[in-house]
């Protein structure tokens, strides 16, 4: 996908996103059109390093590392970063992707039906074996290192 | 990019959504939390052609593509709930990494259930991890995915995108309301799959415990960006040899004898 396309795309999920933080949230759109700019801004970095650096690791990883260091204390603008970008509800940045999404799985109800019972069945015990067993060893670990 | 009508669909959900808002709902002696995320994937469903046809074809396929950029901007989110309690997360580095490993809680508890389902060799490819894309990817390269154990693990992949999201999201909340287990562990266990799987769960999870907010979005990005840089190599040199090895013990005591070995053109090598 070129570069502008990106940056489109990046643009009207924050603008959805905007509505949403306020419909939501209760956040002014102005008040958080810094914080939203600020994400557009990483994201767009992210992308732009995965074209630039020939080792083969997903704009996301980019993307993370990124708003992590630039929010660690201490880093020159982190605290103004952390305090524009808290404006901008996490689970508000989250309804847009999953109404994305919604709208694709329809796509992938045929395959589903043609998906045996059984394989439904164990797909949810697979999904809560991780889950659980993954929690259970987090809990342990946490509580040896008295950290919980 | 270009489809107007995608994006203002989206939009429209997306208020409808927020507008209803989080829903709680008792259960015993805590509450279940229905985050406005999961109604926008549901009403996003319902208004694609299998039902109220108001999605056509193209803003399925437009949807599709467009998945992976709408992502990046919550990712950059999570970033910066990381940077601020790094101190944290580094000193609980060694739960963040062992818990990598209860992967494999889903072989011990996914291969059993499955041969007493009567599933045969799918289970080896549905059970052997939470069946995300590269694991699917995996199974394509080693059995092919034409085999059983590809069926298998396309199955569970299926059940995963349509179901997983909104599933992983109630379990997180039951788990929370019923078990003693800390928001904290809940919070590293949901990087196990898709990163709206972990925000369906830490969404839940931060509905419950507001002021945790910061540590549980940053404890569940940092565990899904390990899995993604583990999973695969979890996946081909722990979870496989265990999931083919129970297999044969699952089967033997299923069915008193030993199972047929893969069909798999592509086979072991």
């Amino acid at each position: 996908m070129k570069l502008s396309h990106s940056l489109i795309v990046l643009l009207i999920t924050a603008a959805i996103t905007l509505v949403g933080n306020f419909a939501g949230y209760r956040v002014g759109l102005l008040e958080a059109l810094p914080g939203i700019l600020i994400l557009v801004a990483i994201a767009f970095a992210g992308i732009i390093l995965n074209k630039l650096i020939p080792i083969k690791i997903p704009s996301v990883a980019y993307i993370v590392t990124l708003s992590t260091i630039l929010t660690v204390p201490g880093v020159p603008g982190a605290e103004t970063i952390a305090h524009y970008t808290s404006k901008v509800n996490f689970l508000a940045l989250a309804t847009p992707i999953l109404a994305y999404a919604g709208i694709y799985t329809g796509k992938n109800l045929d395959a589903l039906k043609k998906t045996g019972w059984r394989i439904v069945v164990l797909a949810l015990f697979v999904m809560v074996g991780t889950y659980v067993g993954s929690a259970v060893i987090a809990e342990i670990i946490l509580r040896l290192l008295r950290q919980i | 990019m270009k489809n107007v009508r995608l994006h203002v669909l989206v939009l429209i959900l997306v208020v409808i959504a927020e507008l209803i808002g989080t829903k709680t709902i008792p259960v015993g002696v805590g509450n279940i939390v229905l985050l406005p995320m999961l109604f926008a994937m549901i009403l996003g469903v319902l208004i694609t052609p299998k039902f109220l046809k108001i999605a056509r074809e193209k803003e399925m396929d437009d949807a599709g593509s467009l998945i992976g950029l709408t992502l990046m901007l919550l990712m950059a989110r999570y970033g910066t709930n990381i940077g601020p309690t790094l101190p944290q997360i580094l000193a609980a580095s060694p739960a963040l990494i062992l818990q990598e490993l209860g992967n494999l809680g889903t072989v011990f508890f996914g291969v059993p259930i499955g041969v007493l389902l009567g599933l045969k060799r799918e289970v080896i490819g549905g059970a052997h991890s939470i069946a995300r894309e590269p694991n699917v990817a995996l199974i394509g390269d080693k059995f092919g995915l034409d085999s059983e154990e590809g069926q298998g693990v396309l199955g569970v992949y299926i059940v995963g995108t349509v179901f997983g999201t909104i599933f992983i999201g109630l379990l997180v909340s039951l788990l929370a309301a019923v078990t003693p287990l800390h928001p904290y562990s809940l919070a590293m266990a949901t990087g196990v799959g898709s990163a709206s799987m972990m925000t369906a769960g830490v969404g839940s999870l931060v509905a419950m415990f507001p002021e945790m907010e910061e540590m549980l979005t940053a404890f569940g990005a940092t565990s899904n960006m390990l899995s993604g840089l583990d999973g695969i190599y979890m996946s081909l040199w722990l979870a496989l040899p265990l999931s083919e090895w129970l297999y044969k013990k699952s089967y033997k005591a299923k069915y008193g004898q030993l199972p047929e070995p893969s069909k798999a053109v592509k086979g072991d090598d």
